[in-house]
């Protein structure tokens, strides 16, 4: 086990709890706190992964989840970060992504042939000749990927939560804590956000001056003052991955996702600390200053062998003092500047002996080809801007930390529409044009020192404060003259593997090349190159990329940019955006007696129906006894999903009248009328069945799709009219029942009711309110399936019992349950539309011989003078009836109507009569051959033609006698 | 996501609402030219500005009328549909009217 | 074997600003036989096929911002015929055969992948309706069948076949789709334009349109006016905001309309594949990405910005089709601007101006028509206006005549 630093460094890691683990096959002793990572490094393997592209070997780079050179598979899925992967929860890790194995990678050939491979070399090649691109994809698709994904597993448990804040603070580190203390001091309720298991942020590890116990007592008094203030809740190990309209924030924490709702943000969210770009910047050893730090405050690691630090800023000098304090050899610290701005730093190194060279880079890095890792570096003067002169020195090292600079964590400030400002002077970007109510505080802020940091907090927190509605004081001033930031730290080499972008394996000259192909604005240059569009999204290749693409355009850099920052923040899983997944449907109150009888559902909008009833193989004799029974004894169907809108008031009739094409305002009580709605443009949306149970009072039933439509069409129209009149949805309220067939009335006479059921006292079309067995009931007579036939609407919780009562009564006339199907085909022997099976987009009344229900006598309905100019311009297709011999090929629905090679129309309903004992079904047909008698050609399965002949419909009973009964 | 402020509901989360199209000026049906009237059916404000639209809240199926920018979406206000039409009357409620229309055939 | 990579690795420093693919900026002249509005697919291919086929190549295309940077950079690259009308089918099955050779074409690599595409029917509805989509494609060449449920376990055997409680019944399997790299379709075109002699001007924004008599005469922009023989304008997700500088309306709504990738993985689907009841569609690109896309935004706004809501039903609805999805990550959220028509369908040919010729109403199915409507915009163009019979039923008048070429349905982005 190897040895580990003692406290206070490894302030996360549990000494007392080893953890035993395996990466990739081989045990990996760890202890508990550790990430998958720490423990590689720990046990003195750099090498964690391989490239995308060149499959070069690669180890981490910021030990915080914002490099991908840690992508592992884990048993579950592929493409997790090793050094946010807590040890203990992920004992079992692999490398992904290589052919062989991580430390002999047979793919890392391509390596070799690198320059072969210019930027978008695939534009260029493996298309000649036409068609060999199928092969070429295939071998590319392969290499290309980074994990395996693992097809069998099924998704865990995911919920969310929504929360509500007054001040959101995004960031626990010194900054962050400052504001959530202010914010919650002045009054409001804040909500602090954390992405790491413990509070602290950059006073955890970040040295922020050669003595650090200002540092380690400030983080002290500040965690302790936001865990016990009752006004701050923390949400630590939680990840804010967006900003969305009006302070929306997703937090992830674990397998939950919080929706946050906040009256206001403070984004307190830090930095990304940058690399410099120079040969082989990519091997595993090679790190940021930052990840030195946490290696060793975090996990107390102490990496074996020499370290070079190669500074652009003071800071970088501190994680060296740190290293040193670690008991870690610090070789040499390397200052790509004159020297550091505060000299005190150069007497501390020189008291501790750490060797100094000034105005000089680090211009190559060695690789030990047995270890896959760091060995050495090259040192050379910097002589200008990207440019170098002679070896300095040569030094051995396994380790160097670098630091070039810092770019501010935008992304969440810039998904909500702020700007990224270039500040050539002080070589860095800063963050403007926030939006309301979203307020930055600390070094995302472009404020490094600490005092500073903590008066920026609060300023921070008095403007949302502000913002919220409170009073407060004026702003502290703030200032902060850290130059933090190198202006030039990239140094490209003629041999190039010197990297801006580390997930896709780019290099100075693929993003200088890219221009000169003509691929100049930033945008092009990204998506050309590919550079940003990696799992991190150009947190470290933005910057360069902006300054080499700014010099090879001839623009500023605040000019040329760096792309658009889009959600999320960091990649999410999936299943938690998912979440729980709930499927509403809708059942009738009648569900249980439909099991009982063996229905067999099919799906209806969100509604389930019964299709027909008996076992699925038998389907299709089971529908043709049910026709059967309707058509000579009686049936029962459930058509509850039908709806029902009650309108009532003075102005019920009128409003019917406007709303639908019919005339309503003559309609007696105690009758029905088809009630057919059109849209604006004319085209046919709905039908029903309007019953007027009193002078004031409609009751209408829609299709089962379109009752909510209906529903919405006629609140918006009224809210426009303004007539006195109450819409009311009652579907759910009230259940209904059809039964139908020459024996309905006889069974209903059965039941004991308060309603004359003769055919005068009520005939055809007509509509009663009365009881049936005690049972309030909405009677209509309806024609929909051609026999006689009574729809039944009652109070849905007397449902069960009317259907009980009538199954019963019906049973000496052998009364049959029937479905969907079965009325289907019902309705078709009687030539019926079915809207939106019949009908189309774009259908109009006149197409589907509705031109009978505009009533062009009122004043105007909903579309009517659309309907009028459809109805002057020549008809392009009519829809009629045909049918065919049963031993013809039958026609599906869909298939075409042709007529000289031409698609004229379609087949839009089509079964095999049992009663007409012929194949029937409705067609569009060009309008000159809707003669019946004549004939139409459908193209059936295969392409095979058959002629149909045209029907004049109703196909059964045309003199609608069975009807009238 | 957004907030909607619903002049019955007070804001609510944009996800509550349904999107009715815009608020259109319609021409007298009866004398409007068929091109006018083809116009109106399926032409409305879509360049870039303060467009007039009709909202509804689903839970409470409420229709509003919210006044919004199409490009900042920004919204600027919210209104009851009172403010803009008033009652109407029955027109020929009992009778039986033959107006010129343009004749059908 | 790819010979032509060699020039690059034997050369220490290749030249490549000898070869470029686009040009250095230049300045505007003041005056060009053809001006195009809006530098993305549909523009720089309208271009390209003058410039190669009828020999017009005093062009000059304009972009506000970057080449392709509108929608053609933000499309889910689904390639496919598979419509319900016949002006549609015929339309959309020119462009797949287009397609099918574009990279030889202008020789650029759009690394064309005709995977096929699986629309899944979840209700009887949507079978009938597959149905005729799957006549109509084979009347006009494509190769579309309905395919039952045991063949889709065949071609997708990742794909759950009962998804939130709605079992799939069939598949509408158009063998035809496909998938391409969707910026490097702008690139080989306008590559192939610029090099004939047409001139792409980028940053340059039209802020104003000068008509005279019914005419159009030029344009002003940010750089300085330009007098134009004809304007084009190919602006998709600003239709209508162009049309209104040049003073005519435009039955079209700018709706967003998102998507989302998820992080590269290995190779585990080949079809694209498509949910009509779910609002889903899915694909895996050859980098290993999994894109999907949904229906467009629940309300009009010119404005490209994700939102929560969308991503959380869109994802619940990939995890229904793809349960083992939930574990994979999403990386990149974006959205572009899209031309709704009321019928689904685009708007080309002639404007009220005489010599202003429009490609608009692209909404959800412009990527797919990048080469047609370039081939037939550049033969409107040449011909001095006179409409192909191909793009003829998409007219802007057929609005006033109500004779819209219904296609909802059969988008995937059907409200």
């Amino acid at each position: 086990m190897r040895h580990r630093l003692p406290l206070p460094f490894g302030q996360r890691i549990d000494r007392d709890v080893p953890v035993t683990a395996q990466f990739d096959g081989r045990d990996l002793p760890a202890f508990d706190g550790d990430t998958v990572a720490s423990a590689i490094v720990a046990s003195g393997q750099w090498v964690i992964s391989r490239s995308f592209k060149y499959h070069r070997p690669r180890g981490p780079l910021t030990f915080a989840g914002h490099d991908v050179n840690t992508l592992v598979q884990t048993p579950d899925a592929p493409n997790r970060l090793a050094d946010e992967l807590p040890v203990r929860d992920f004992p079992t890790t692999t490398a992904q992504n290589v052919t062989g194995s991580l430390m002999a990678d047979r793919s890392a050939i391509i390596d070799w042939f690198g320059r072969f491979l210019p930027v978008g070399f695939y534009y260029k090649a493996f298309f000649r000749p036409l068609g060999i691109w199928s092969f070429w994809e295939r071998l590319i698709r392969w290499a290309a990927g980074l994990g395996v994904a693992n097809l069998a597993i099924t998704p865990r448990y995911n919920d969310k939560q929504y929360l509500f804040s007054d001040v959101v603070v995004i960031g626990g580190g010194p900054a962050g804590m400052s504001a959530a203390l202010a914010a919650a001091e002045g009054g409001a309720r804040v909500l602090l956000v954390d992405e790491q298991p413990c509070l602290g942020g950059s006073l955890t590890y970040h040295r922020f001056a050669i003595e650090t116990t200002e540092r380690d007592q400030l983080a002290d008094q500040l965690v302790t003052a936001v865990q016990a203030h009752e006004h701050i809740r923390v949400l630590s190990s939680a990840l804010c991955n967006g900003w969305f309209t009006d302070h929306y924030l997703p937090v992830i924490q674990g397998d939950r996702l919080f929706k946050v709702r906040a009256k206001s943000c403070i984004l307190a969210t830090g930095t990304s600390e940058q690399h410099v770009v120079f040969r082989n910047n990519d091997l595993p050893g090679v790190i940021l200053c930052s990840a030195l730090d946490r290696l060793i405050c975090h996990y107390g690691v102490a990496p074996a062998g020499d370290l070079v630090v190669l500074a652009g800023n003071d800071q970088a000098w501190l994680s060296a003092l740190t290293a040193d304090d670690a008991g870690i050899k610090v070789a040499a610290i390397i200052d790509l500047r004159r020297g550091p701005d505060q000299t005190a730093l150069s007497e501390e190194a020189a008291r501790r002996g750490i060797m100094v060279h000034c105005s000089a880079t680090v211009y190559a890095a060695d690789r030990d080809p047995k270890a896959q890792a760091l060995r050495a570096v090259s040192v050379r003067a910097v002589t200008a801007k990207g440019e170098v002169g002679d070896v300095i020195a040569t030094l051995d090292c396994r380790v160097m930390a670098m630091s070039a600079g810092y770019m501010p964590a935008y992304q969440l400030a810039c998904q909500a529409g702020a700007r990224l400002n270039y500040d050539d002077a002080s070589a860095h970007f800063c963050i403007e044009a926030l939006p309301t109510g979203m307020f930055l505080a600390g070094s995302v802020n472009s404020v490094h020192t600490l005092s500073a940091l903590l008066a920026d907090g609060r300023n921070a927190a008095r403007r949302a404060l502000s913002h919220l509605g409170f009073t407060v004081g004026a702003d502290e001033a703030v200032s902060c003259h850290a130059a933090v930031n190198h202006p030039w730290p990239i140094f490209p080499h003629p041999k190039g593997r010197d990297f801006v972008d580390f997930d896709e394996d780019l290099q100075v000259k693929d993003i200088v090349n890219a221009t000169r192909l003509g691929y100049r604005d930033i945008q092009l240059v990204k998506r050309y190159s590919t550079v940003g569009m990696g799992p991190s999204q150009g947190r470290h290749s933005a910057l360069p990329t902006a300054r080499l693409v700014a010099r090879a355009t001839g623009r500023s850099v605040s000019e040329t940019g760096v792309t658009t920052a889009r959600p999320p923040v960091k990649p999410e899983a999936i299943g938690l955006l998912a979440g729980r997944r709930f499927h509403p449907h809708r059942r009738t109150a009648l569900v249980e007696q439909h099991e009982q009888l063996g229905a067999q559902w099919m799906p209806a909008g969100l509604w389930s129906r019964p299709a027909f009833y008996g076992a699925p193989s038998d389907k299709a004799q089971r529908v043709v006894e049910e026709v059967q029974a309707v058509r000579e004894g009686v049936g029962l169907i459930d058509v509850s999903t039908l709806g029902g809108i009650d309108l009532r008031g003075p102005d019920a009739a009128e409003f019917m009248n406007r709303f639908y094409t019919y005339g309503f305002l003559k309609q007696p009580v105690g009758r029905t009328r088809y009630a057919v709605l059109v849209s604006e443009q004319g085209v046919v949306i709905d039908d029903g069945v309007a019953a007027r149970l009193a002078e004031d009072h409609f009751y209408v039933t829609a299709t089962t799709g379109g009752v909510e439509r209906v529903y919405q069409e006629m609140l918006r129209w009224n809210a426009q009219w303004r007539l006195r009149v109450d819409v009311a949805n009652v579907t759910a309220a009230f259940s209904a029942i059809n039964i139908a067939g020459p024996d309905s009335r006889q069974v209903l006479e059965a039941l004991a009711g308060s309603v004359d059921l003769s055919a005068e006292g009520f005939p055809y079309l007509g509509c009663r309110v009365g009881e049936i067995s005690g049972i309030p009931v909405r009677m209509m007579r309806v024609g929909f399936v051609g026999e006689l036939g009574y729809e039944l609407h009652v109070p849905s919780l007397f449902a069960g019992q009317l259907w009980s009562l009538l199954a019963t009564a019906g049973a000496p006339w052998g009364l049959r349950p029937f479905g969907v199907e079965a009325q289907r085909l019902l309705r078709l022997e009687k030539g019926h539309i079915i809207v939106s099976q019949d009908t189309d987009g774009m259908t109009h009344p006149c197409e589907v011989g509705l031109d009978w229900a505009m009533n062009r006598t009122k004043p105007d309905f909903v579309g009517r003078r659309s309907v009028d100019i459809l109805a002057k311009a020549p008809l392009t297709r009519q829809l009629v009836g045909f049918s065919l011999s049963t031993t013809a090929p039958k026609p599906r629905e869909g298939h075409l109507v042709m007529r000289d090679g031409d698609i004229v129309g379609n087949v839009t309903s089509c079964e095999v009569s049992p009663t007409l004992e012929r194949i029937i079904g409705l067609a569009y047909a060009h309008p000159d051959d809707a003669v019946p008698g004549g004939s139409i050609w459908v193209r059936t399965e295969g392409g095979v033609a058959v002629q149909a002949r045209v029907e004049a419909l109703p196909f059964y009973d045309p003199d609608t006698a069975r009807q009238l009964l | 996501m957004k907030i909607l402020s619903c002049p019955l509901n007070g804001p609510r989360n944009i996800a509550e609402f349904i999107y009715g199209g815009q608020v259109k000026e319609m021409p007298d049906p009866v004398h409007a030219t068929d091109q006018q009237w083809a116009h109106y059916v399926f032409y409305e404000h879509s360049h870039i500005g303060v467009v007039r639209e009709w909202w509804m809240h689903a839970p409470s199926s409420y229709w509003f009328i919210a006044e919004r920018h199409n490009q900042s979406d920004e919204v600027l206000r919210t209104y009851d549909p009172s403010e803009l039409f008033a009652q109407s009357e029955p027109q020929q409620s009992k009778t039986e009217l033959t107006l010129d229309r343009p004749e059908v055939s | 074997m790819p010979f032509s990579l060699l020039k690059f690795g034997l050369n220490k420093d290749y030249p490549f600003e000898k070869s470029p693919d686009l040009p250095q900026p230049s300045a505007l002249k003041p005056a060009y036989d053809v001006v195009i509005i809006g530098g993305g697919g549909h523009g720089v291919a309208t271009a390209y096929y003058l410039a190669k086929y009828h020999g017009i190549t005093n062009v000059a295309v304009l972009d506000k911002a970057y080449l392709g940077g509108g929608n053609t950079a933000r499309n889910t690259a689904v390639i496919r015929s598979n419509y319900l009308t016949p002006q549609g089918v015929r339309f959309y099955s020119e462009s797949v055969r287009l397609f099918e050779r574009l990279s030889n074409e202008f020789d650029f690599n759009i690394m064309y992948s005709q995977r096929g595409q699986l629309t899944l029917a979840h209700t009887d509805a949507t079978v009938r309706a597959f149905r005729q989509r799957a006549e109509v494609n084979k009347h006009f060449g494509g190769r579309t069948e309905l395919i039952d449920p045991v063949d889709i376990r065949e071609l997708v055997p990742t794909l759950n076949l009962s998804p939130a409680g709605l079992p799939v019944l069939a598949g509408l399997w158009h063998q035809d789709g496909a998938t391409a790299r969707h910026d490097a379709v702008a690139w080989g075109y306008a590559k192939g334009a610029t090099q004939r002699g047409v001139e792409l001007h980028q940053l340059t924004e039209v802020t104003g349109i000068d008509v005279e008599a019914g005419r159009v005469t030029g344009v002003q922009t940010n750089r300085g006016r330009v007098s134009a023989g004809c304007v084009v304008q190919a602006v998709a997700g600003h239709s209508a905001e162009l049309a209104q500088l040049a003073g005519f309306q435009m039955p079209i709504v700018a709706y967003p309309l998102q998507a989302m990738v998820t992080q590269p993985v290995k190779p585990f689907l080949n079809p694209l594949v498509s949910s009509s009841a779910l609002h889903c569609y899915v694909q895996q690109t050859s980098r290993g990405e999994i894109v999907f896309g949904g229906g467009s935004d629940p309300y009009p706004l010119y404005g490209t910005r994700s939102t929560l809501d969308l991503k959380e039903s869109l994802m619940a609805s990939a995890v229904e089709m793809f349960p083992f999805m939930s574990e994979m990550r999403l990386m990149r959220q974006w959205a572009g601007i899209t031309d709704m028509t009321s019928d689904y369908s685009p708007i080309m040919g002639l404007s009220p101006i005489e010599n202003y010729y429009l490609d608009a109403g692209w909404g959800t199915w412009g990527f797919k028509a990048t080469p047609i409507s370039g081939v037939t915009m550049a033969q409107l163009i040449a011909s001095g206006g006179k409409v192909p019979e191909l793009i003829a039923p998409f007219s802007l008048d057929r609005f006033d005549a109500f004779r819209q070429v219904n296609e909802m349905g059969a988008t995937a982005a059907s409200h």
